[in-house]
């Protein structure tokens, strides 16, 4: 299984997670977080089939996708699934996103659920 | 702070140029200072806007570059990079520079040259102004974005594919009556949509949007010769003014958006022009927005105000926004017809604007048009420039 | 006509039984009407005459695609190729883009060119997409042999199809390894990127009846400045 994880800033002093990561608390300005882990179930914002991909992929289009996770967090990511809906439940994994000269880079697949 | 009138406007022709980048930029900027005819006068600064030029061209500071090609040293100068809002930034740039009083006359050019790359690099350099870590390593370029946008914003307010395809029809009819537009085609209903052949001429670039709801890919340059009024009064030039500018940001990955169908960078950058023009969306006769979408150019008419939330694509229906309607959007052809070289764009919307409020827009001519509104988006959505235009034309004139 | 001259006999290759092309009229994005039918041999000469000024065009690989289109034509008119056709494609009778290719045997295709001279329309994926339905689903052949030129056909065709690698083979266009569309990648891609009604209607053939080469000037200045919305190139090159 592979270790690269997606992570979210949780603010030491409100405990408020952020994602992406932001220099100060964006709900009471701390600077200081500790890692999280984005994972869990959500359901599907939005999404979208991407046809005119940029030189790292090869593939005829990506589903791409905007997710309400349960924890109140969104998040984007790779949508695995052949039968996409908006408000559709799914849950997060962690997968190849992409490869940049040869080096797989991590990220976040929602599947439903 | 000193009020600011355009007195030079001018542009190449938008779309596929064998000029070089200084090319493109020298022969805007001497059509607008040939249009200023500022006589004696020097320009005190020049201010240009370009997204790209590092990575798709390889030239940096390249305002200091213009300032050699027209000798306008010792000229002060620099370069405004705020992506796809660089344009009215950088006019934004040149308006306080005037309004403080560190200079009489400032020269804007918006400039790219991005055909030097092929599509595919041009649009990963595009895709760069998503957030790194939460969008851009997904693969997510500027149309899925703009795609996952229209998706939401269809589902909630109940506009359809056609709706789009009217907007795409309305701005490639404007165009042809634009000899700058980068796209001179007719297009059609049933070639875009109707028709079972369609789904070859209008393929899906990121659903729901297609290719015809997407603006082209163009090299081109704007520029405008801003001067205080009073410098325009002495040069007895009936002058435009730019009444007011404001600009708004709004959060980086668009999943922050704490609404993902609310443009309110687009509401608090108008808000705030109309407020510094001192009249409101319902004064303006004409406007020019920014629809590298489609979707876009019906959303931006809602938050800038025009129309309530959810009923752009009514007027639209309408015929409000088509020429001859009571609020003409993008006369010009918009960015879908006139076409989209970046850093220029937002200069085009105000040339536009100035030629059809000094009366001079030819088959494109809003009739008495006295108001003008230009809204350069920024990013997606996350950094927006609005720009109120007046006509300072006495009732008689 | 054919010679009765032995020589000439021994110099033209044979010849397989190939049923023609049905003409068909498809919708452009303009609202215009593209009839897209076959080709005969006494109309080359328009054709070449046509491609021309495009033999110096070094944008978008229209010189290449031009001068190896015109050899094949030229070939194809005097017998020295085996099997091959070519397809146009006509807005009120004005050549708006040419395709061509030839049967290897049987069973496989070679495919040649995809020229396109009216932009902006997709007149180039229109037409391609035509030789490969009459490659496949007119002449009845298993799989058609294809390359690119472009770096823009071959995200057309190579990625979009998709079609499959067959590097083994190297493509009678400079020995290229080749790529090849099956009749199931055909089938399935076919609703999705082949279109155009049947019959043409009396009126629209007896407009494509007489082909027009498009005014030179215009020709070079649409090839050179008049560009596609969005991205692709509609000049994909060889295909």
């Amino acid at each position: 299984m592979p270790d690269q994880d997606v992570t979210g800033y949780k603010c030491r002093s409100c405990s408020t997670v952020a994602y992406p990561q932001h220099a100060l608390c964006p709900t009471c300005g701390h600077d200081g977080f500790d890692p999280v882990s984005i994972t869990g179930e959500g359901s599907v914002l939005t999404y979208t089939d991407l046809y005119a991909l940029t030189l790292a992929y090869t593939q005829r289009y990506l589903r791409l996708a905007i997710v309400q996770l349960d924890s109140g967090l969104r998040a984007t990511g790779h949508l695995l699934d052949p039968d996409p809906q908006l408000g559709k439940r799914i849950r997060t994994q962690i997968g190849v996103v992409r490869e940049v000269d040869g080096r797989k880079i991590y990220g976040l697949q929602f599947v439903p659920v | 702070m000193r009020p600011v009138a355009i007195l030079g406007v001018g542009m190449t022709k938008f779309g596929r140029s064998d000029l070089t980048l200084a090319g493109l930029m020298s022969e805007a900027s001497v059509a607008a200072l040939r249009d200023a005819k500022l006589g004696n006068r020097s320009v005190d600064a020049v201010v240009v806007a370009n997204m790209g030029a590092a990575r798709v061209n390889r030239q940096t500071a390249i305002a200091s570059a213009l300032v050699d090609r027209l000798n306008l040293f010792p000229a002060a100068a620099e370069t405004v990079e705020n992506g796809p809002a660089s344009g009215a930034s950088a006019v934004k740039v040149g308006v306080q520079a005037i309004a403080a009083g560190m200079a009489d006359v400032v020269l804007v050019t918006g400039v790219e040259r991005m055909r030097a790359v092929n599509n595919l690099e041009a649009t990963d350099f595009v895709a760069s102004l998503s957030h790194p870590e939460a969008e851009y390593v997904y693969g997510v370029t500027l149309p899925s974005l703009a795609g996952m946008f229209a998706r939401l914003y269809m589902s909630r307010y109940g506009l359809t594919r056609r709706h789009l395809a009217l907007v795409s029809i309305k701005n490639h009819n404007n165009a042809m009556r634009n000899p700058y537009a980068h796209i001179h085609q007719a297009i059609t209903m049933e070639g875009i949509l109707d028709a079972p052949e369609a789904r070859v001429n209008n393929p899906p670039i990121a659903e729901p949007l297609h290719l015809y709801d997407c603006c082209p890919v163009s090299d081109g340059a704007a520029s405008l010769v801003l001067a205080s009024l009073d410098v325009a009064q002495q040069l007895n030039r009936p002058a435009v003014t730019i009444a007011g500018i404001g600009q708004a940001t709004d959060t980086h990955a668009v999943q922050e958006r704490s609404d993902p169908t609310e443009l309110s960078a687009v509401r608090l950058a108008a808000d705030q022009a109309f407020e510094r023009a001192g009249l409101g969306p319902k004064e303006i006769d004409v406007a020019e927005l920014h629809d590298a979408f489609t979707i876009l150019e019906i959303a931006e008419s809602e938050a800038a105000g025009f129309f309530p939330r959810g009923e752009g694509h009514l007027a639209l229906e309408q015929g409000v926004t088509s020429l001859g309607g009571t609020l003409p959007i993008n006369p010009s052809g918009g960015l879908k017809g006139r076409g989209h070289p970046v850093g220029a764009t937002g200069v085009a919307q105000m040339v536009e604007l100035t030629w059809q409020l000094r009366g001079e827009a030819g088959t494109r001519q809003v009739p008495d048009a006295r108001n003008g509104f230009a809204c350069n988006f920024g990013g997606f959505g996350n950094n927006v420039v609005a720009t109120v235009l007046r006509s300072e034309r006495r009732e008689n004139a | 006509m054919a010679s009765s001259d032995a020589l000439e006999a021994l110099l033209r290759p044979p010849a397989m039984d190939m049923p023609p092309y049905p003409p068909k009229a498809i919708t452009l994005a303009s609202g215009e009407t593209m009839v897209v039918r076959q080709v005969a041999r006494d109309e080359i000469p328009t054709l070449l005459k046509a491609i021309s000024p495009l033999l110096q065009v070094e944008r978008d690989f229209y010189d290449i695609v031009s001068a190896r289109l015109y050899g094949e034509l030229l070939a194809y008119k005097r017998y020295r190729v085996r099997d091959e056709y070519c397809l146009a494609g006509l807005i009120d009778g004005e050549l708006a883009g040419i395709v061509n290719g030839r049967l290897v045997d049987a069973k496989v295709g070679m495919s040649y060119h995809t020229l396109t001279l009216r932009r902006g329309l997709r007149v180039g994926s229109h037409l391609f997409a035509a030789k490969m339905e009459y490659h496949i689903d007119i002449l009845g052949q298993e799989e058609v042999l294809i390359v690119a030129e472009s770096p823009i056909g071959f995200r057309r065709w190579m990625i979009e199809y998709p079609l499959d690698k067959k590097h083994e083979i190297q493509h009678e266009l400079g020995g290229v390894p080749s790529w090849v569309l099956t009749v199931e990648t055909y089938q399935k891609a076919k609703p999705r990127l082949c279109a155009g009604s049947r019959p043409v209607p009396a009126e629209l053939l007896e407009a494509a009846r007489i082909i027009r080469a498009p005014e030179e000037q215009k020709l070079t200045e649409r090839v050179t400045g008049q560009d596609e919305a969005a991205d692709h190139n509609n000049q994909g090159g060889a295909g």
